[in-house]
């Protein structure tokens, strides 16, 4: 993996029609973002067409990019999940059975990232989650992972869809307090 | 500073759990609103790191190879707009360009060099860097046992990938997984408050400093740039679009959002702040450009969301061209066809470019 600094040059050269600088973003971010695409989508070809979509999108929009504002790596998984969340909930939410069932905890689970692995800023964040109940926890990581609608995460759950909106709101409003960084 | 409101519906935007009509309203508020799209900006900094998480899965090879297909072919289109800039209608032609240009595209699949590394830009870089290479500066949190707790957690939630060779061999073909945009053309109406001509306003400090904004979130392929939406905001939408005014008072507090589905000849009005007092009612007026008589078009329920046929007298160029307003009436509506009461939410079309909203896919 690149360092992140480097990742910010190259953006910066692929603003500027840089196509080498390009395939190296591609090559150093694709793994990340197809496996947050096959994620969220569950099925290869619909993730393939999205990395398409973002990679051109990042080939045309790299001039917005802010190093101030996120890591590039974390600009282009919005973008990223951003879509492949557009094309879930436009497809009327209809394949809620089709979908990976992410909620059966694999026994093979892989191990928690080690400390050293963390950021300062998911460090931050995932101590201001754990402040939360733990079923709260698991709505947003479910969420943010598996790109569920409040009424995917209601189903999926069994928990009234009222709830799951008053929880989501409530706990993402306690993240912004315990991260202290509004805009 | 924004209400809790709003950062609420920037935060469930970035974590993607609103339903797709929500999502359009976000997005058009994204479009207009600065201060909305600084907010989304926030949330996917504070959310995003969460992809550290994710195990990566390699794709498989040939996605780069469309991808350098489709950036030559995007290369191309842009140069080709550029000498064509001149009708904004034209966009509705791109897609076809679109899809041509890889075809006509030289040397598209040449072999890549992945030791290339490009030089450092000499540019003024390097401050940025230096600040990023410092990590962020707040302090580390105290409790990192919750930290480790909520990692685990997230594992538990992210079984591994099944690995390539698991990948169905004919994936089914995505359903209607169109390769469509979601393009915003975006007018933003701005306007000070007026009084109506022919009906008493009650003396309202509400009435103050009005606007609207309608943005025109428009179906089509194509990724339309962002800056160039103010060309487009003055054209009646393309068949398949999707209108969205924002009524609201004062740039941070969206009262009402109006969105007007062309398609299935529906509108719907979703409150956002405003509650109107008990025997009160919100009424909704559609004022046409040509002929500046109100027209009502109906009460706002109680509900969150209140949704309509369109009514049939207007087309939707008229109803793009118009302007909306609110009016608090009597309960039950104005009893006489025209707002009677304070008329809380006005404007006029003016041009306007989007301050650099936050990347829309």
């Amino acid at each position: 993996m690149l360092m992140q600094t480097e990742l910010v040059w190259l953006l910066g050269a692929v603003a500027r029609g840089d196509e080498a600088a390009f395939e190296r973003v591609y090559i150093e971010t694709r793994a990340k973002l197809y496996g947050v695409l096959l994620r969220i989508l569950g099925r290869p070809a619909l993730a393939e067409e999205v990395m398409q979509e973002t990679y051109l999108k990042v080939w045309k929009m790299a001039d917005r990019f802010d190093p101030t504002v996120a890591s590039p790596v974390t600009w282009m998984v919005a973008i990223a999940r951003n879509r492949a969340i557009d094309i879930v909930r436009k497809r009327g939410d209809l394949s809620i059975e089709e979908e990976p069932d992410a909620m059966e905890v694999a026994s093979d689970a892989p191990p928690p990232l080690a400390r050293r692995e963390m950021t300062e800023e998911l460090k931050r964040l995932l101590s201001c989650l754990g402040k939360l109940d733990p079923e709260k926890q698991r709505i947003v990581l479910l969420a943010y992972y598996s790109g569920w609608s409040r009424d995917q995460l209601a189903q999926k759950l069994d928990i009234p869809v009222n709830t799951i909106k008053t929880w989501l709101r409530r706990s993402l409003l306690e993240i912004r307090e315990c991260m202290g960084d509004r805009a | 500073m924004y209400d809790d409101d709003r950062d609420a519906l920037a935060a469930e935007y970035v974590l993607g759990t609103l339903s797709a009509d929500e999502r359009d309203q976000a997005e058009a508020l994204l479009v207009i609103d600065p201060g909305f799209a600084e907010i989304v900006r926030v949330w996917e900094r504070r959310l995003g790191e969460l992809n550290v998480m994710v195990e990566a899965v390699e794709p498989p090879p040939d996605v780069w190879d469309r991808i350098k297909i489709e950036v030559d072919g995007a290369e191309r289109h842009i140069t080709a707009e550029a000498e064509a800039a001149q009708s904004p209608i034209e966009e509705a032609a791109l897609p076809a360009i679109q899809e041509a240009a890889p075809q006509t595209a030289p040397e598209t699949t040449e072999e890549v060099t992945p030791e290339v590394t490009p030089q450092p830009p000499s540019e003024p870089l390097p401050e940025l860097l230096s600040e990023l290479e410092e990590g962020p500066e707040a302090a580390p949190p105290e409790d990192l046992d919750e930290s480790s707790s909520v990692a685990a957690l997230a594992s538990s939630l992210l079984p591994p990938e099944p690995q390539e060779a698991e990948r169905p061999s004919s994936p089914t073909p995505a359903p209607a997984t169109p390769k469509i945009e979601r393009s915003a053309e975006v007018v933003y109406l701005a306007r000070q408050a007026r009084r109506w001509r022919g009906f008493t306003v009650a003396m309202s400090a509400i009435a103050a400093l009005l606007a609207v904004f309608i943005a025109v979130s428009q179906l089509a392929p194509g990724l339309l740039p962002m800056g160039r939406l103010s060309h487009l905001a003055a054209t009646a939408p393309p068949p398949g679009s999707r209108l969205v005014a924002v009524l609201q008072q004062e740039p941070t507090a969206p009262a009402f959002l109006l969105t007007v589905d062309p398609q299935n000849r529906t509108m719907t009005v979703r409150r956002m702040t405003a509650s109107a007092d008990a025997g009160r009612s919100y009424e909704l007026w559609l004022i046409p450009s040509k002929d500046p008589k109100p027209h009502s078009l109906g009460l706002v329920g109680a509900e969150e969301f209140t949704t309509r046929p369109l009514p049939a007298d207007f087309d939707v160029p008229a109803m793009s061209d118009a302007r909306y307003a609110i009016s608090l009436e009597p309960a039950g509506g104005s009893p006489s066809g025209a707002p009677t009461g304070p008329v809380l939410f006005t404007g006029k079309m003016v041009e306007s470019m989007p301050a650099s909203p936050t990347p829309k896919t």
